[in-house]
């Protein structure tokens, strides 16, 4: 305020010499850099090896994120943020991201906001959001917190406070339509139009059928497809062809059908030899993915006994779907790599199997040798999902 | 309310199933009555064992091994937690930080202590209202079930009905022998 303008440009001038005056002295032929022009990055168009990770920063968790990485380049794309504890899901056409979360009125503390936030894909700019009942199922991530029917007029989110049910939601017009009770069973698994099932206690699913205008029209539980007790199925699902494939913790894979009225249960099979079983099992956060034209399972697979359901894999095991057959073992220890808590893979017919470790790392593989192709170090400090589209 | 009612049910018939009716009774109403903070054992002192009860392959408990330190994620009574030990963060073993506020509903496991050859039920609550403590991540699921399994499962933020919801810590409370 008390400098003449004439002052600030001998100012400004001196500072510029003395920062050109090495550069000068080393080549005095060279030109002077150009004055710069401070601009936003766009994002690189979209493609199949781009992928959306999570970092929960569980260490200090009102501040988790998605991180936006591209798996040709290796490039860190960009961020959105997602509060504390978030579920997280992409649109059907992969041009938003939803972020299910809860942000607190004073940082830490205060009053709770749930809600609801979308973010467009190709600007990162936060566009609209929905505020939910302070009911939102704080929990791990999976596809299971959120997503849309597949025509993307409803949007489903998962509610624990801990009574279980959830939200019905219109993402044209931004607002809530329902609240469904579940009858205990949890999570949003989402099939047609109008379809949303949850995982039950007992070892079945429950549907509840909607109407056109996204209230209940109809409810019916399953036949009980797993054992709770025994060998209960992580709670979280693989995306495949007309389903999901849900594991097991002792191993055993069962695919369910989604693309009928009621979900239908294939015979389980399992990823384990018999002589093998409770000794090496399927671990982690994110416990596998499929290639769905391949038709190849990916597990992080480790050697431990009751209670090592989170623990990471030592090896990547991969199985052809339609054989049950395993057909690759990649060992992680001679890319000393840390245990793999979360796997993806690319659709592409050139397709990458990224996997999160327990340090943070991202290692990209090529999908179908599983020659190792970058580690990428310490995206974010807990990440725990892998998206892709 | 249906979901209230299914969840206590089913709660109830888990415990049910691996305790005695008096134990069951004697457990769950401390938990309702939110007595279940405070410890029916001298904890702390009791615990003299010398072995593991397991030893967590998970690269996040990389804590040093000792099972009569509370600040160590093989402490027994740890057998299912998964966040940051009060212990390390202002607190106990039972005992939330100052400050933070506990969690009226839990998770609950079972966990054997190799002192004095008992199985124990063991009420996990969380404390509240504060970021996450950051220390001493201890991630145990001995008996863990998923979150299908609610009473049973250490995944879901048990902070959830606090007026401030905000996850801190956990601490492991003894509800009582559990009779099998």
């Amino acid at each position: 305020m008390g400098i003449s303008m004439k002052t600030m440009i001998v100012q400004a001038a001196l500072l510029s010499l003395a920062a050109g005056a090495p550069v000068f002295a080393a080549t005095p032929a060279a030109p002077p850099l150009t004055a710069e022009h401070l601009t936003v990055t766009a994002m690189p168009p979209d493609n199949p090896h781009r992928i959306y990770v999570l970092d929960e920063a569980f260490f200090n968790e009102i501040d988790s994120r998605v991180h936006l990485f591209d798996g040709d380049t290796y490039a860190r794309l960009g961020q959105i943020d997602s509060g504390f504890t978030p579920g997280f899901n992409l649109s059907p056409d992969g041009k938003s991201t939803v972020v299910a979360t809860t942000y607190f009125s004073r940082g830490s503390r205060g009053t709770r906001t749930d809600l609801v936030e979308f973010t467009d894909n190709q600007t990162l700019k936060t566009t609209h959001e929905i505020v939910l009942p302070s009911k939102r199922a704080m929990t791990l991530p999976s596809y299971f917190n959120l997503g849309f029917s597949a025509d993307s007029h409803f949007l489903y989110v998962s509610y624990i406070t801990p009574a279980a049910s959830f939200g019905v939601l219109d993402p044209a017009k931004y607002s809530v339509i329902d609240e469904i009770d579940t009858a205990g069973c949890v999570l949003v698994i989402p099939s047609g139009a109008n379809r949303v099932s949850s995982i039950c206690e007992s070892g079945s699913l429950l549907t509840v059928t909607l109407d056109a205008q996204g209230h209940e029209a109809s409810r019916a539980f399953s036949e009980v497809f797993f054992d709770p007790d025994k060998d209960p199925i992580f709670a979280q699902g693989v995306p495949m062809t007309n389903g999901y494939a849900f594991l097991s913790f002792l191993g055993q894979v069962h695919e369910v059908d989604f693309s009928g009225a009621q979900p239908a249960f294939h015979k389980p099979w399992p990823l384990v030899a018999a002589a093998d079983k409770g000794h090496w099992r399927p671990g982690g956060y994110q416990v596998g993915a499929i290639h769905r034209r391949l038709n190849r399972l990916y597990v992080p697979m480790h050697q431990g006994g009751e209670g090592t359901h989170k623990d990471g894999g030592t090896e990547i095991w991969v199985f052809d779907m339609a054989t049950h057959e395993r057909v690759a073992r990649w060992p992680l220890a001679p890319h000393k790599l840390p245990t793999v808590l979360a796997l993806q893979v690319s659709q592409d017919d050139a397709p990458l199997l990224f996997a999160a470790t327990d340090t943070s790392d991202i290692a990209v593989f090529d999908a179908l040798t599983g020659q190792l192709r970058h580690v990428e170090k310490k995206l974010g400090q807990t990440a725990w999902l892998i998206l892709n589209h | 309310m249906r979901s209230i009612d299914k969840l206590f049910e089913n709660s109830a018939r888990a415990l049910a199933r691996r305790t005695s009716r008096r134990s069951l009774l004697a457990a769950l109403g401390q938990v309702l009555t939110g007595a279940a903070l405070i410890p029916l054992l001298p904890v702390d002192r009791s615990a003299r064992a010398a072995e593991p009860v397991a030893s967590p392959a998970n690269a996040h408990a990389k804590l040093k091994p000792a099972t009569d330190d509370p600040k160590s994620c093989d402490y027994w009574k740890y057998c299912a937690v998964d966040g940051f030990l009060c212990s390390c963060c202002g607190g106990s073993s039972n005992s939330c930080p100052p400050g933070t506020t506990p969690s009226p509903i839990t998770w609950i496991g079972t966990c054997h202590n190799p002192a004095d050859a008992r199985d124990y039920i063991v009420s996990y609550n969380d404390c509240c209202g504060k970021v996450s403590c950051g220390n001493c991540e201890c991630n145990r699921n001995e008996r863990e079930k998923p979150m299908y399994r609610p009473s049973r499962n250490n995944d879901l933020n048990w902070c959830m009905a606090n007026a401030d919801s905000n996850y801190h810590c956990s601490v492991s409370v003894i509800l009582g022998v559990a009779e099998l």
